[in-house]
This record gives C-alpha cells, sequence and structure tokens, in this order.
C-alpha cells in the first residue's frame, strides 16, 4: 500500500484499467469468462476507486465509451437488415444479449455507486431519463456534472468508509438475481436495478440504438400485427420481444413502462384504430349493418385476446376504449337505427348482441337510445293490441285481464332474452306499461267534474283499468263459472297476475273502492267461493305496499262477520223458533260508506224478529243500538204457484213488494198503491220493480205489468199495474221445471238511489282530502317548503293510493293557503310557510 | 200463488247511545275515534261514569292517570266510577 502513494493518481487508472476492460469486453459480448478475471476485475475496480481520487469517475468514463462502441456494433448489425422481420429478429437477439448483461456488468462496478462522482447522475435518473425524446442528451449532461463535482470532492476515504456500512446491506439483499425478466417485470428490487452502470447501459442502449431505428421497430412490429389481423400467420414471439425491450429499456424505477407507454403502447392503439377504421366502414357497406354488429362483437373479442398477447395489462383499458370508439361509438346511429324493427320482429338474438355492444359504450347513450326504443314500441303494440280488441275487453275484465297479462308477458320475455333482464330495461318496460294500463283511449272512467266546495273544477278521465282488475278479482273470489272451472292453484296464480298489474295502476283507490265493494257484496250474501282465499288476498295487498288503514278495515270486515256468526249461534241458542234469522252487523267504519237508512214496510214475519234481535243485541252489548241495512238485507222465499215450488233469492225490497200480493194473489196493483204498501222510496221502489218483471236472463218474470210495453223504470207512471205471473215457472234447457232455485239479487244494491257517478265523486271527494292530508302532514314538519319538494313528497306519499294531478294539487294548495293552513312567502312565490 | 219466508238475512251497523254528540274530553264526534285511533267501532270503545257522562275510553283513561288525588269526571266534578251495566 505503501508503494502506491508515491504513484500519481492517473497512473493507477492507467495501470490497472487497460486489462480489466479487456474483461468488460468480453462480459459485453457475452463471451467466457472465467472465475478469476471475474474476481480480478471487482478488485480492479475496488483498487482504483480507492487509490484514485478521481478513479470512480475515470472507470464510469471509459465504461461508457465500451459501452457505446459495443451499442454501435450493434446497430449496425441490426440497421443492417433490410426485411422487417430480420430486423425485428436482430434487434430482439442483440437486445436480449445486451439487456441480460446489464444485469451482470453493474456487479463489479458496485464501488462507482457508493462514489460522490457517479452518484449525482444515479439520483437525478428520474429527471434524465423521463425526458425521454432527449434522453441521450440529459445522460450526457449527468454524466458531466459527476466529473466536475469530482474535483470538488476531497476527501475521498471518508465517503468510502461510509459506503462500507450500506454497501454491506444493500449486498446482502439478493446474490441471485440473474434472470433479465425477472428484474424488468418483478416489483422487487434486484441488485443492479439501481446501479447507475446498469443506468448507463440502458441510457446508452436508449440513445445510441432505440432512438434511431425505434420508428422502423414499431413500424415492423405494427406490420406484423397487421398482417395477423388478415389472417396471416407470424412469429407472434416477434412483437412480444419487442414490447419486453420497450419495457425493459427503462431505467425509471417509479414508471417502469414509461418508454413502452409512449412509443409502443401509442404505436398499437393508432395502429389498431388505423385498421378498424378502414375495415368497419368496408364491413357496413359491404354487408349491411346487422352483419356489421356480429363483425364488431367478433372483432372486440379478438382484439381483446390479441392485447393480452401483446400488450401489458395497464394497456387492455385504453384499448378496449379506442376499439369500442372506432367499431361503435362511430357507427352507432346506425346501429341503433335498427333498433326498432329488431324490437317490432322480436329478434331477441340480434337485440340482445347490440346490447351487448351497447353496454360498452361508457356514456350509455346508445342503451338509452335502445330503452327509449323499447318503451316506444310498448307501448304502441300495447295499445294497438288493446285498441284491436277494445270491443271484448271493454265489457268483459276477464279477458281484459288476460289480455293485459299475455302482453306483459311478452313485454317481459322479450326483456329477459334479448337484455338479460337488465334493470335499465326492465325499468323502460315498466314505465311503458304504466303508460298501456293507465291510458285512457281504449276506455275511460269519467269522474265527476264539478263538486262545489274544496275549489275542485274538473278532473281528467282515468282510465278504467283499476274497475276491470276489481271486478276480475270479484270473479275469481266469488263462486262464478269462472271461479268453479280453475283449480284452486290457478286462482291464486290469477289473483297473483292481478296484483302484478296493480302494480302498475296509477289510481288503486278506484280499485280499492271498487274490490272493497265487491267484497262486501260477496261477505253479505256469502258467496265467497273460498273464505280462506278472501283473507290471503287481503294480506297480499297488504305486501304489495297498498296503504295500511284501508287493509286493516279489509281485515276488520272479516272480523265483523266471524262476530256476527257467534252472535247468530247465542241468538238462535236464546230463542228457538229463529233458526231461519242470521244478522250481521258490521262495523260502520270499516265497510263501504253506507247510505242513510231506507225505510222499508217488512213483511209480518220479519217484523216481529226485529224486536227480538234489538233486545238481544242490547243485552250483549250495552251502549249500542242497532241500525238496520234494509237495502242490504236479503233472504230466500218459497213461491209456491199451480204450476211448482221455486226458492228464489231476493233483496229484502223484492220481499217487501211479493208480499204485497200474498193476501190477494190475483189482484193487479198499482205503482201507487205498492208504494204505500211497501213504503219504499220512489227510487227505490222502481228500482226493485224493474229487477222483478225485467230480470235480465230469464224467459218466464215472476211479475207482470200493464202496459206490457214499459222499457225503463222510468216509465212506471202512477197508474201502471202489476200482477203476479201465474204462469212463472223456472226455465231449463226449455222446459219449464216444476221446481228449482233461481237468484233474482242479481248485484246487490249497497248505495240506494246513489248512482255510480255520484261513488266516483266520492272517488275525487277522498282524493282531495287525502291530497290536504298530506300537504299538512308535510308542511308541519318541514315548516318551510318550495313547491317542487313539496309536490315530489306529496307524489311519495300518495302514489300507493293515487296520482295526484298538478291541477289538483295547486287547487288544494290555494284552498289551503285561502283557510290560512299555510302561507306563501313573502320574497319567493314558490315558497311555502307553515302556519300553525 | 203463496210466498212464504225460507229464511233471512238482516245487516246491520251499531251506534252509541251516547247522550252527546261529542266526547267532552277530546271534543270528536263519539261516531268517529278518539285522536289516537283510526277505526271507529269496538277498537275505540264508548265508557259512561255513573254520573251519565260518557266519554271515549281511551280519552277518560288519559284523564284519569294526569289527576293526581281525586279522580273526578272532567265535566261534573264527580268523583268518577265506571257504571257497569
Amino acid at each position: 500500500m505503501l508503494r502506491a502513494t508515491g504513484k500519481r493518481d492517473r497512473d493507477i487508472f492507467d495501470e490497472v484499467w487497460p486489462e480489466k476492460r479487456k474483461i468488460v469486453l468480453k462480459l459485453l459480448r457475452q463471451e467466457t469468462v472465467s472465475q478469476l478475471e471475474w474476481q480480478d476485475l471487482f478488485f480492479g475496480v475496488h483498487f482504483v476507486c480507492l487509490w484514485d481520487e478521481k478513479g470512480a469517475s475515470k472507470i464510469y468514463d471509459g465504461l461508457q465509451q465500451d459501452i457505446v462502441e459495443f451499442i454501435v456494433q450493434a446497430q449496425s448489425k441490426v440497421q443492417a437488415q433490410r426485411g422487417e422481420q430480420a430486423l425485428l429478429a436482430t434487434y430482439i437477439v442483440e437486445w436480449r444479449k445486451f439487456f441480460t448483461q446489464s444485469n451482470y456488468l453493474p456487479l463489479p462496478f458496485r464501488q462507482l455507486e457508493q462514489s460522490p462522482q457517479v452518484k449525482p447522475a444515479s439520483s437525478s435518473s428520474s429527471t434524465s431519463s423521463s425526458t425521454s425524446a432527449g434522453g441521450g442528451a440529459s445522460t450526457s449532461n449527468a454524466a458531466a456534472s459527476s466529473s466536475n463535482q469530482a474535483s470538488l470532492s476531497s476527501s475521498s476515504a471518508k465517503a468510502s468508509t461510509s459506503a462500507a456500512a450500506s454497501n454491506a446491506a444493500s449486498t446482502s439483499v439478493g446474490a441471485a438475481s440473474n434472470s433479465a425478466s425477472a428484474a424488468a417485470s418483478s416489483s422487487k428490487k434486484s441488485p443492479t436495478e439501481d446501479s447507475p452502470v446498469r443506468k448507463l447501459m440502458l441510457d446508452s442502449w436508449n440513445k445510441h440504438i432505440f432512438h434511431d431505428i425505434k420508428d422502423r421497430l414499431q413500424e415492423s412490429a405494427m406490420k406484423i400485427v397487421h398482417a395477423e389481423r388478415n389472417g396471416d400467420a407470424y412469429d407472434a414471439q416477434l412483437v412480444v420481444g419487442v414490447r419486453e425491450s420497450y419495457v425493459n429499456l427503462s431505467s425509471n424505477a417509479e414508471d417502469k413502462l414509461e418508454i413502452y407507454r409512449e412509443y409502443f403502447e401509442k404505436a398499437y392503439l393508432k395502429a389498431t384504430a388505423d385498421f378498424y377504421r378502414l375495415k368497419s366502414a368496408e364491413q357496413q357497406q359491404e354487408n349491411g349493418v346487422l352483419a356489421y354488429m356480429k363483425y364488431a362483437d367478433a372483432k372486440l373479442r379478438e382484439e381483446e385476446v390479441r392485447a393480452k398477447r401483446y400488450l401489458e395489462p395497464s394497456s387492455f383499458n385504453i384499448l378496449t376504449c379506442r376499439l369500442v370508439k372506432v367499431l361503435i361509438v362511430d357507427h352507432l346511429n346506425s346501429i341503433i337505427a335498427e333498433c326498432p324493427a329488431l324490437i317490432r320482429d322480436y329478434e331477441t338474438d340480434r337485440l340482445n348482441l347490440m346490447f351487448r355492444l351497447m353496454d360498452r359504450v361508457l356514456d350509455g347513450e346508445g342503451v338509452e337510445a335502445m330503452m327509449g326504443d323499447l318503451q316506444r314500441h310498448i307501448k304502441s303494440a300495447g295499445l294497438a293490441d288493446m285498441q284491436s280488441a277494445s270491443e271484448i275487453i271493454t265489457q268483459d275484465s276477464e279477458k281484459y285481464v288476460e289480455r293485459l297479462l299475455e302482453l306483459f308477458n311478452k313485454f317481459s320475455d322479450l326483456v329477459r332474452n334479448a337484455f338479460n333482464d337488465d334493470p335499465r330495461f326492465l325499468t323502460a318496460r315498466d314505465i311503458a306499461f304504466k303508460m298501456v294500463v293507465n291510458d285512457t283511449s281504449v276506455f275511460k272512467m269519467e269522474l265527476p267534474t264539478s263538486i262545489a266546495n274544496r275549489g275542485v273544477k274538473y278532473t281528467a278521465p282515468e282510465s278504467k283499468c283499476p274497475e276491470l282488475l276489481a271486478n276480475y278479482c270479484d270473479m275469481l273470489l266469488r263462486r262464478t263459472p269462472l271461479s268453479k272451472r280453475l283449480t284452486s292453484e290457478q286462482i291464486d296464480a290469477r289473483l297473483r297476475d292481478v296484483l302484478l298489474v296493480l302494480k302498475y295502476v296509477n289510481n288503486k283507490d278506484v280499485f280499492m273502492r271498487y274490490h272493497k265493494v265487491h267484497l262486501t257484496r260477496r261477505l253479505i250474501l256469502g258467496t265467497s267461493a273460498d273464505s280462506e282465499k278472501e283473507e290471503d288476498i287481503v294480506e297480499w295487498l297488504r305486501e304489495v305496499g297498498m296503504p295500511a288503514d284501508y287493509v286493516n278495515r279489509l281485515a276488520r270486515m272479516f272480523q265483523d262477520i266471524k262476530v256476527s256468526e257467534d252472535l247468530n249461534t247465542q241468538f238462535r241458542n236464546s230463542i228457538s223458533r229463529h233458526d231461519a234469522i242470521n244478522i250481521k252487523i258490521l262495523n260502520a267504519g270499516a265497510w263501504a260508506r253506507c247510505s242513510e237508512r231506507v225505510s222499508v214496510s217488512l213483511p209480518i214475519e220479519l217484523e216481529d224478529y226485529i224486536p227480538d234481535v234489538e233486545e238481544f243485541y242490547k243485552k250483549k252489548h250495552s251502549g249500542r243500538k242497532l241500525q238496520w241495512y234494509h237495502h242490504m238485507s236479503n233472504g230466500t222465499i218459497t213461491f209456491v204457484n199451480n204450476f211448482g215450488r221455486y226458492d228464489l233469492d231476493v233483496t229484502t225490497f223484492q220481499m217487501a213488494v211479493l208480499f204485497a200480493w200474498n193476501q190477494r194473489q190475483h189482484d193487479k196493483i198499482s205503482y201507487e198503491n205498492l208504494r204505500l204498501a211497501t213504503e219504499l222510496p220512489d227510487p227505490e221502489l222502481r228500482r226493485t220493480l224493474w229487477s222483478l218483471v225485467a230480470f235480465p236472463k230469464i224467459k218466464k218474470q215472476i211479475l207482470l205489468m200493464e202496459p206490457a210495453a214499459i222499457s225503463s223504470p222510468k216509465d212506471f207512471a202512477e197508474n201502471t199495474m202489476f200482477y203476479i205471473n201465474q204462469e212463472f215457472a223456472i226455465v231449463k234447457n226449455g222446459k219449464s221445471q216444476r221446481r228449482g232455485k233461481l237468484n233474482l239479487i242479481g248485484r246487490l244494491q249497497l248505495s240506494t238511489e246513489r248512482s255510480q257517478q255520484e261513488d266516483n265523486q266520492s272517488i275525487v271527494q277522498l282524493r282531495i282530502l287525502r291530497t290536504q292530508e298530506a300537504i299538512i302532514k308535510i308542511m308541519k314538519v318541514r315548516k318551510r317548503m318550495n313547491n317542487a319538494a313539496l309536490q315530489a313528497e306529496l307524489i311519495d306519499i300518495l302514489k300507493n293510493m293515487f296520482l295526484p294531478s298538478k291541477k289538483m294539487i295547486k287547487e288544494q294548495l290555494e284552498w289551503l293557503i285561502e283557510h290560512k293552513y299555510m302561507r306563501r312567502d313573502d320574497d319567493d312565490i314558490n315558497m311555502f310557510i307553515y302556519v300553525a | 200463488m203463496k210466498v212464504t219466508i225460507k229464511s233471512w238475512t238482516g245487516v246491520a251497523s251499531w251506534r252509541w247511545i251516547a247522550n252527546d254528540e261529542n266526547c267532552g274530553i277530546c271534543r270528536m264526534s263519539f261516531e268517529s275515534t278518539c285522536p289516537e285511533c283510526a277505526l271507529p267501532g269496538d277498537d275505540c270503545p264508548l265508557v259512561w261514569g255513573v254520573c251519565s257522562h260518557c266519554f271515549h275510553m281511551h280519552c277518560i283513561v288519559k284523564w284519569l292517570n294526569l289527576q293526581q288525588l281525586n279522580k273526578q269526571c272532567p265535566m261534573c266534578r264527580q268523583s268518577w266510577k265506571f257504571n257497569i251495566h
């Protein structure tokens, strides 16, 4: 060591390096290096760094020179190739060789890492290589600055001692990193990764060879991909090799894919887009849009597979986006234009294909357009279907509901098969179906136009759908030919169907009202086909979100009937002779609103029962009194004439009328006298008489009149005469029967002289109250609220009953303001304030 | 010709027999319910005191619970006793 102090620094480098350089060159050329030589190189580098102050930078410069020289040789080899494949192949071979060495060569030069003369270059690596276009220039700058610094640092000994400590740490990390690809692809840092020598190697390669021929490389690679797309087989490994070189070439540790992204990915994307831009137009022109969809779908998949081969995973999404743009978005309008026709023809496979293509478009524009088409189709097809069958379905609720369900199932199938039950399309179906169900062009229910109080001027016509649904329900639940024909399961399934359609009905309150009226009739007349089912459907109605107070009222009705049955048993036990009497006592609030009492003079037999019943009830429930609803009571009478003996189901009013003849069977009684005898109000008497002289669908009526040519109950005059038809008989299959049973009740009149119109009026009335109630409820909580928010919340509250029209909401708001429940803000006309 | 009754189903509803229209506590009609109930009838019954005053059961029970010492009829200040018929 003493001998070394006497020599000048320069000499040590000059003395040692030429020998070591040979080893370096051997390494670069991948020639065999003996163990001794390999160790000698370590020693030499260490020796120079230790004894020569500027040794590190000298070695670095020398190394750079050799590397550049080697690269220039390699470049000339590569450049000499004319053919694209040959060029790629040669480049890949050269690159792989060089890259493998870039993992070994830095090892002996570890010492340089610790040298402050070289270090700045490695610490500024991110800046020098990030400017990749001028990468070469900046590397040489860094090298220059490092040699400048070398002269400033005087104490190399100090540097090397601190180096020893950290050096020990880093060598222990991994002596076993030799695979080039592993070093490049794994995120784990290999010991050589940060080495300035490695960086020097890669940067030099970048500058001296890659920079010059990268365009040719890319071009060649893309030509191969292009050829492959056209169906020619090429060596895919060439493309893969080029891509690997792009990835591994990056010396930027933070973003390894920088060079790859900057050049290879960009070129690949551009080539792909260009290729398909041409092809897609060509395909569409030649084969039409429908075939093109198939083409686009196939190509998208094909390119996804290809991308997995040729691209880094980070590029997949970008590539797909670009492809979708070229293959789908650019052709969006022509593809979408086919949609209505496909929907019309139920071409589910093609629609499914179109849906899959459109679903790839990010902003959802295509899917939205398809949804619009679907919606329009369902609406127009549904309405057209309804209109073409309007003759039947407006009259026959069974046919109507079945038709509606058929349509619904058809559209649901379409959504399932073509759009995989995608929620967006299900919504579109629902919206459209709602329009069909609530449409008023086929048939409508006129709600009254004038109600004097509360400021309602008119209401829009509404669909008759809820009424027909309730009617259909009634047919299933009552003992009817329909319900007898079906099994219990079939009835259940149909009831479920009704609820399904009901979901789409805006004005559920109409359904509720009709359902309740029908239920009232069934319970009072005892005509339910299956009482269990009756209660089931109440629960189902609760499940589909019908308002709780409505459902509770229905449940209450069943309770009343049960309580009444118990009461009847007790009553019969207490007084033995009344076994033909049955009482149904209803809670006034729960049942369909009954009108005021109607007076009637009951047959003597019944008149006797009444006080007994009342007395019995009074004993059972003190503090209560009974109020009779004779318009709802009914019974069975035995009618005997010369011809036969018949059991007739009649209303109490009919009973009262027929009993007028009991004492004078052959008399003709005038209308006036009947009124006196029965004490029935005029409209009830007319209606009852009409049901006895002109009951629909029977051959022989029980009463006859004079004159016989009266065509409506309104035409009965005071002196119109009525008499018993002595020839009355039940006719079956053209033969008069001697015995038999006949129902003369028909539809039990629940309200008395109220007409349908007035019934509907009460629907509107109820809606008004509900709306007001809901507004007040909301305002009470919110205190202040603007118009739009109030309307939204209002509709939310009311939607399970009915859809309040804007006009009605406005009218009710005005009414509430007028009556000082709330007021408008002085400054903002759209702001409401609750007034306590 | 002869008509005889074989069976008959009478339909009726019932009302409270009260000496007033409205409940003296909540001022609601006896035919409807106390403010807390939804359905009139069995669920929201009336009760009578021996003083002959009548209230919604829910109303008078609430009232009596609020009285600390003397449970009195809110109408006539007599001591409240339920009139069980």
